[in-house]
């Protein structure tokens, strides 16, 4: 776990329902350089889960826990 | 008690053990009432309801006599299926302080849950039952409708999927430089003693219910907030299960709803045949897979099915305030349409019910139903599989080319 480093990128998904924050995510992800780091904002409940699952499934890794922030989630994830 | 709220209250639960749970209650709920969950026959009758309230006469409406429409949606345990779950799942957002005003960015969703929700809840009429009774809880009845429901609604969201991917309906997602700064997180929390105010008035009016011996309604309102607790807890969608094996080669939700049906079934054929029960059967007819089509493409478009939109509109996602609109149109557009534009002589009626344990007995019915969870369960696994194969693939060359 790396300490906190200032993000590259900011996706902000905030209102936005699944199954978009993944595929948003995803997408993100894929048009970065290796070694970027995105900090996702998002609040659809479903995306708590999904987004780290899929990101993690789809080889991604992330530079530090998820932070609960009230009644969203932030992710650090490495591109 | 800290370690008590914390897993209940500030995670969601396993999807495999809410199934699991949601199986057994709903077999348990037949076995008592001799009905079975399900929420979109309900929905019509709140249609017509509605319609009867602007004047309209609806008493010559066949499909009205089909789904007995009578009394209020206050009167009808159905009805209370439908209250409670919604209850259940605002109780349990709120106790775990999870209620947010959540508005999408790209308008576009409200049309598309519109749409989305009208041709939903059409298809699901159509085929007798949502991803319900003609799916989870359809399949453990053994109406044969279900398993034709089943491959129609996967065809569906098959192409919702593909429309899902499409530029023009996605939308572009707003990707800043840099890091932003997330919302401000309020320090008073209020919202799990709202949750347990209405908990409290809830299992006061369950209680009157029994008390003054009305069972049903009862049984329904505790049922209700069960599958309620449990679909929000549980974050159950089936929307999700069918069109994240397609988008993502995501699998979790799909084999969580086959082992719950597979409970659901054995429990079920068990409380049949020492109960002497009569399973619910519904026609099987082109009509049951028209409307498993256009369901499974309607979800898709909304991004949620007639459950799913449930929890999600108590979390405080407004983008299912239309969703559930457009559900309830479709559904009363529908049972307009039944006989009034020839819908039941052209799609229903060549077709006939057909029910496993008539056909087959119950020791046949359970074991083919099994034998067909099992082959839906490895298509599930094989699905998943090829998208990650082919995804490793795509990696490889892409490497390569850099």
């Amino acid at each position: 776990m790396q300490a906190n480093k200032e993000a590259d990128f900011t996706l902000d998904l905030r209102g936005e329902s699944c199954p978009y924050p993944v595929i948003y995510t995803l997408e993100a992800l894929e048009g970065m350089n290796k070694g970027e780091l995105l900090q996702v904002i998002t609040d659809c409940p479903g995306s708590f889960r999904n987004v780290p699952e899929e990101a993690i499934a789809h080889g991604y890794t992330f530079a530090q826990d998820p932070i609960k922030n009230g009644q969203e989630y932030l992710f650090y994830i490495n591109a | 008690m800290k370690n008590f709220i914390q897993p209940v209250f500030q995670r969601y639960w396993n999807p495999y053990v809410v199934l699991l749970i949601a199986g057994i209650l709903s077999a348990l709920y037949f076995g008592l009432t001799s009905t079975v969950w399900a929420v979109t026959g309900e929905f019509t009758r709140l249609g017509g309801d509605i319609l009867k309230l602007f004047g309209v006469d609806i008493s010559g409406w066949e499909y009205y006599d089909m789904v007995h429409l009578k009394g209020t949606t206050w009167s009808r345990p159905d009805g209370w299926i439908v209250w409670g779950m919604f209850i259940g799942a605002l109780m349990m957002v709120l106790l775990s302080n999870n209620f947010k005003i959540r508005l999408p960015q790209q308008k576009r969703r409200y049309v598309q849950g519109l749409v989305g929700g009208i041709i939903a809840g059409f298809g699901a009429r159509l085929a007798l039952g949502c991803n319900l009774a003609a799916f989870f809880t359809g399949v453990p009845q053994f109406s044969f409708h279900s398993w034709i429901f089943i491959v129609a609604t996967g065809v569906g969201t098959f192409f919702g999927a593909k429309l899902t991917k499409m530029r023009w309906w996605k939308g572009k997602p707003t990707l800043t430089r840099g890091t932003a700064k997330p919302s401000k997180v309020k320090k008073r929390i209020i919202q799990p003693y709202v949750g347990v105010v209405i908990a409290i008035v809830y299992l006061g009016l369950t209680i009157y219910f029994f008390v003054t011996g009305q069972k049903l309604l009862g049984l329904g309102a505790l049922f209700g907030l069960a599958f309620g607790i449990l679909i929000e807890r549980g974050q159950i969608c089936f929307t999700s299960a069918f069109r994240d094996l397609f988008l993502v080669g995501r699998s979790v939700m799909a084999k969580a709803i086959i082992i719950g049906m597979a409970v659901s079934s054995v429990i079920t054929v068990i409380i049949i045949s020492v109960y002497d029960l009569t399973p619910i059967t519904q026609i099987a007819a082109l009509s049951t897979f028209v409307g498993g089509v256009l369901f499974g493409l309607g979800i898709v478009m909304a991004s949620g099915c007639e459950t799913g939109m449930m929890y999600r509109l108590m979390e405080g996602q407004v983008l299912f305030l239309p969703v559930f609109a457009g559900n309830i149109i479709g559904a009363t557009f529908l049972a307009y349409a039944w006989d009034h534009l020839g819908i039941y002589d052209v799609l229903v009626k060549s077709g006939t019910k057909i029910n496993l344990m008539d056909s087959f007995g119950p020791v046949g019915a359970i074991l083919a139903t099994l034998a067909m969870l099992g082959v839906l369960y490895a298509l599930t696994v094989y699905r998943e599989k090829r998208y990650h194969r082919q995804l490793a693939m795509k990696r490889g060359v892409n490497q390569h080319a850099s």
